[in-house]
């Protein structure tokens, strides 16, 4: 006698959504802060009373990596065949939200390292720019709220509230 | 309409027994499930597909992952630091020293993996042999494979990012020793990835639980 309800292989895409959202968003995260970070050493031989303002571009991508630890932990949690029965509709919910943000991140991170990387490199040599920069790196950042957004929309849907008739 | 699964089944290794059924499916064009004296007759073929696969491969290849993939970026981030920072010494040799810490950074990432690797293999049980495709055994394979892959992926992906600022923090401080502890700062926002990858392997392996052995 098992009290486990729903199908039996949606958990599979229900944790693998968990895992996208979590390793993509940290491959987006860890490019970000990888390339800003070498524009910000590379800067700084010249410029060392920049680098602290120079950070920003690192801590926005590192933003990217939270926003992937929070759907992940959403839809771990969210997966509770005991509880409430899981069906492969929630699997596949739960998949493609941990893909939006997680593939979103991604690409929001190598924005932001490119961006940033050039960013601190101009604004050394011109300190006007940093306004300008901070702008660019905004519109990156706005990428991955996208996902985060459209992520927890789809995580929603696989609560169980579609399911109107009962047999 | 909608029928949920049945709570118990026994599990007959015959495949021909679902064969029969599909055009049963095909003529209804419902998302129903059909269960014969033995398996429940999936409609996805993913299903029909994962429930042949054992839970123990899941989870024996999520903590080979979890160990191997996290060393492979501890190893890359510590040969390109190390090479950077080594290169950079022969004028410079003040810097070693300090600037082990950047290796250090990345051999955390190899320990994150280790420690994740023995929680995951100590949540391996045997079940008996009629329990191996229970949806709750089919579950705790999963779980421990995604929570494998989610650390093993992202302490990758951390060792890369603080193995590429390690390097430049070596070579900005063999230029002007002040910018060590500014560079260090960004190192430190790296290698809070694994930490995110840590947590969440964590978390989704307290989802691994095998289904009691007297049931």
């Amino acid at each position: 006698m098992s009290t486990f309800t729903g199908d039996e292989t949606a958990p599979f895409f229900g944790f693998l959504g968990a895992a996208a959202a979590l390793v993509f968003s940290c491959m987006g995260a860890a490019y970000g802060t990888a390339k800003s970070g070498v524009g910000v050493a590379s800067m700084g031989v010249m410029r060392p009373e920049l680098v602290m303002k120079s950070i920003v571009p690192v801590v926005m991508a590192g933003v990217l990596g939270i926003y992937g630890l929070i759907i992940a932990v959403i839809i771990s949690t969210g997966i509770n065949p005991k509880a409430k029965p899981y069906y492969l509709f929630d699997g596949y919910a739960h998949l493609s939200s941990g893909l939006a943000c997680g593939l979103a991140g991604l690409s929001a991170g190598m924005a932001i390292g490119i961006v940033g990387d050039a960013g601190v490199r101009a604004n050394a040599q011109q300190p006007k720019l940093f306004v300008g920069m901070i702008l660019i790196l905004i519109f990156a950042e706005a990428l991955a709220l996208y996902g985060l957004i459209v992520g927890i929309i789809l995580s929603s849907r696989a609560a169980g509230q579609w399911r109107l008739v009962k047999h | 309409t909608y029928v949920p699964s049945p709570p118990d089944r026994e599990v007959s290794r015959a495949p021909t027994q679902i064969r029969p059924r599909l055009p049963l499916l095909a003529r209804t064009g419902t998302l129903r499930f059909v269960f014969s004296e033995g398996i429940a007759a999936m409609s996805s073929s993913w299903s029909r597909a994962l429930t042949q696969i054992s839970p123990y491969t899941f989870a024996s290849i999520g903590i080979a992952i979890s160990i191997g993939v996290s060393v492979l970026g501890a190893a890359w981030g510590i040969y390109i630091t190390g090479s950077s920072l080594i290169g950079a010494a022969i004028k410079a040799p003040r810097i070693t020293s300090k600037n082990l810490i950047s290796v250090i950074f990345c051999e955390a990432v190899a320990i994150y993996g280790v420690i994740v690797a023995i929680i995951l293999q100590t949540k391996l049980e045997s079940v008996p042999s009629s329990m191996i495709y229970n949806p709750e055994s089919l579950r705790a394979g999963y779980a421990i494979f995604a929570s494998g892959i989610i650390v093993g992926f992202a302490n990758l992906m951390c060792g890369l990012c603080v193995g590429i600022i390690g390097s430049s923090c070596a070579l900005s401080d063999a230029q002007n020793s002040t910018l060590f502890v500014k560079i260090l700062v960004i190192e430190i926002f790296g290698s809070a990835l694994g930490l995110f990858g840590v947590i969440v392997g964590i978390i989704m392996s307290s989802q691994a639980t095998w289904p009691a052995k007297t049931a």
